[in-house]
């Protein structure tokens, strides 16, 4: 499975979530649980109460039969002290009775009931002792003897003890009630824990789940990153290879070509010197025997020969001339580079003052515009392009105008851009990517040169790790542009092994 | 001419025939009569050098191209050095390489001296009637042991 970041969060957060729902109804449940106890304990002690009340009640009326049965039996008043003082509280009593009853949830009429069959007995107490307080004794005696009051009695005793059973009742309720919040309490935290169990569960799975995906994302990622860079380093390297190879190439091929050219030189020389044999003998033969030498001889020894021999002899220096500026490059491009500070201003003076004779001699202006910056680079390579630069804006002035060249520093896109500004003849716009290719020329062929120039300021200016660029008007002026770095890119590669010459056919 | 110069063989080691013989044409040409004697393999060369039918005892020069088509120069001219009998002779490697580092091998491996033979061809004339001239003048030790 895959999560995505926000798959995984809103994942996380709804368990998380749910899980403090659980745990917040489990708090609930435990604080009303605590209530439930609480009110419990509280009703117990009611029911003490209750049970005492009812108590005080039975006692109060026994107390005031005890006063009637006394006084009946003594007819001394002073027995009658307790059935008074129980008459006087036997209301209190009751009403509280009530109250804790009501108060405890029990019914009401229970207690009217009791009420009524306690005044009933009061009632009877009271006739008799009335009776007795007249004198008729035998009276007063016959009411207690009618039974009456003792079936009163038993029922007051009886409705009591409902009282106390019912109270007992409501009690055992509230206990079983209370047991069974417990319990349900109990299994409530139980299948709380359990369902936080199994959201932490879950939760710790989506993390390790999210965890585990992040990882190995990461793990691919750097899989993706070193096998990229294994992948530059191999096309690089493949790259080095192949311009070392075009290098050996060059190097050998114009060594290997220089070896007939000096043949095809040297016999040529051998045939010059020997025609001069020969014409000697033609000029004798013409002298001493006219009719032997004919036209064709006089024109062969005379023309034919020294004209074949000179195309012969211009082409082959030409081709001297082509492979030397071949091995010259490849010679160039096995030199090393060594970066060091250059500072521009002294080395384009320099430059400046080597070049004071042609530019006088074309009646020119070389100015540079300072600021001019100091770069991290070759030293002569920089003065080779630079040399070049000029040397061809000096070489291809109008002579129209007067000639002006002008040299200037500025920043473009991070690099070093100079300009070699001119108003000399201009390079027409087919010709501005030719004229970097090597043997190219643009424009009237009447200035020396074998086209190599440009082609070596270009490649010398990448391996530099910069460029050159050419805006340019037929006419007008042309602006060679040389961009370069801050600095020498690093590790220049190793171009300055020589090809093995020996392990190479002659 | 000196004396004991005349006795001295040359031995080019040249794979190129036309350039064997605009090398002998000029040296010639700057007198020098020397006996030449033109081998234009490594294989040949090795032969001749330190083959069985070797002879000992007369002084040898010899004039050794780099770049032949069987074997590099450089293992003739080190073999040449590592001979009891051969290490006096003088080297004189004449060829068309002028590697910085293939120079300094040459000079480290012991040759006399090391000749660029320039492209253009009176250079190249001109430098091997110097060349001549100055075989003429030098003293050549014999081989023998």
């Amino acid at each position: 499975m895959t999560w995505t970041q926000a798959a995984f969060g809103r994942i996380t957060l709804g368990l998380t979530a749910l899980g403090l729902v659980i745990l917040l109804a489990l708090g609930v449940g435990l604080v009303w649980l605590v209530q439930e106890t609480r009110s419990y304990a509280s009703a117990v002690v009611a029911t003490q109460q209750i049970r005492v009340t009812a108590g005080e009640v039975l006692s109060s009326l026994q107390d005031a039969e005890t006063g009637q049965r006394g006084f009946l039996l003594t007819d001394d008043p002073s027995y009658l002290a307790p059935y008074i003082a129980a008459r006087a509280q036997l209301p209190q009593e009751l009403d509280r009775l009530a109250a804790q009853v009501t108060a405890d949830g029990g019914q009401l009429p229970p207690q009217i009931e009791l009420r009524g069959t306690i005044e009933a007995k009061l009632a009877e107490l009271q006739q008799s002792l009335e009776l007795a307080e007249a004198g008729d004794r035998e009276a007063a005696l016959a009411v207690v003897r009618g039974g009456r009051g003792q079936i009163l009695m038993d029922q007051v005793r009886n409705q009591i003890a409902g009282v106390e059973q019912r109270t007992a009742i409501r009690q055992q309720q509230r206990s079983a009630n209370l047991e069974g919040a417990g319990q349900l309490l109990m299994y409530g935290a139980i299948l709380g824990l359990l369902l936080i169990a199994l959201v932490s569960f879950g939760t710790l799975r989506a993390a390790r789940s999210y965890t585990r995906d992040l990882e190995a994302a990461q793990a691919a990622l750097q899989r993706a990153n070193s096998s990229l860079e294994q992948r530059v380093a191999t096309r690089t390297g493949s790259l080095m290879a192949a311009n070392e190879e075009i290098q050996r190439f060059a190097y050998i091929v114009s060594h290997d070509l220089r070896a007939p050219l000096v043949n095809v030189m040297g016999f040529t020389q051998e045939l010059e010197t020997a025609i001069v044999a020969v014409r000697g003998l033609m000029e004798r033969a013409e002298a001493e025997a006219p009719a032997l030498v004919t036209q064709d001889v006089r024109e062969a020894v005379r023309e034919d020969i020294p004209e074949a021999i000179g195309f012969i002899r211009s082409s082959t220096n030409r081709m001297d001339r082509l492979i030397g500026a071949i091995l010259a490059l490849s010679r160039e491009g096995r030199r090393r580079l060594v970066a060091e500070p250059v500072p521009l201003q002294p080395l384009l003076e320099g430059l400046s003052n080597s070049l004071q004779h042609q530019l006088d001699a074309a009646g020119a202006e070389l100015r540079l515009q300072p600021p001019f910056p100091t770069l991290q680079t070759d030293r002569l390579a920089l003065e080779q392009i630079l040399g070049n630069l000029l040397d061809n804006a000096v070489k291809y002035l109008d002579p129209a105008r007067p000639g002006r060249i002008m040299v200037r520093a500025r920043r473009e896109s991070g690099l070093h851009a100079l300009d070699v500004v001119d108003n000399g003849r201009g390079i027409a716009e087919r010709d501005h990517a030719r004229v970097f290719e090597l043997f190219r020329r643009s424009g009237p062929q009447d200035k020396p040169g074998e086209g190599i120039g440009l082609a070596h300021v270009r490649a010398l200016a990448r391996r530099m790790g910069g460029d050159i660029r050419l805006a340019s008007r037929l006419g007008e002026g042309s602006v060679f542009t040389l961009l370069l770095p801050d600095a020498l890119p690093a590790p220049d590669t190793d171009m300055a092994n020589a090809p093995q010459l020996e392990d190479q056919p002659a | 001419m000196n004396v004991s110069a005349q006795a001295v063989t040359i031995v080019m080691i040249e794979d190129d025939d036309g350039h064997a013989r605009l090398i002998e044409k000029n040296l010639k040409r700057a007198g020098v009569y020397n006996d030449v004697l033109h081998l234009n393999s490594g294989t040949a060369a090795v032969n001749h050098l330190f083959g069985p039918q070797r002879q000992g005892g007369a002084p040898v020069l010899v004039l050794l191209d780099l770049n032949l088509p069987d074997m590099s120069g450089i293992d003739i001219l080190a073999r040449l050095k590592a001979d009891a009998e051969l290490r006096l002779a003088p080297v004189i490697v004449l060829t068309t390489t002028d590697d910085d580092r293939e120079i300094r091998r040459c000079y480290e491996l012991g040759c006399s001296v090391y000749i660029t033979k320039p492209v253009n061809y009176e250079t190249f004339a001109q430098a091997v009637r110097q060349l001549g001239l100055f075989l003429a003048v030098i003293q050549v030790p014999p081989t023998a042991p």
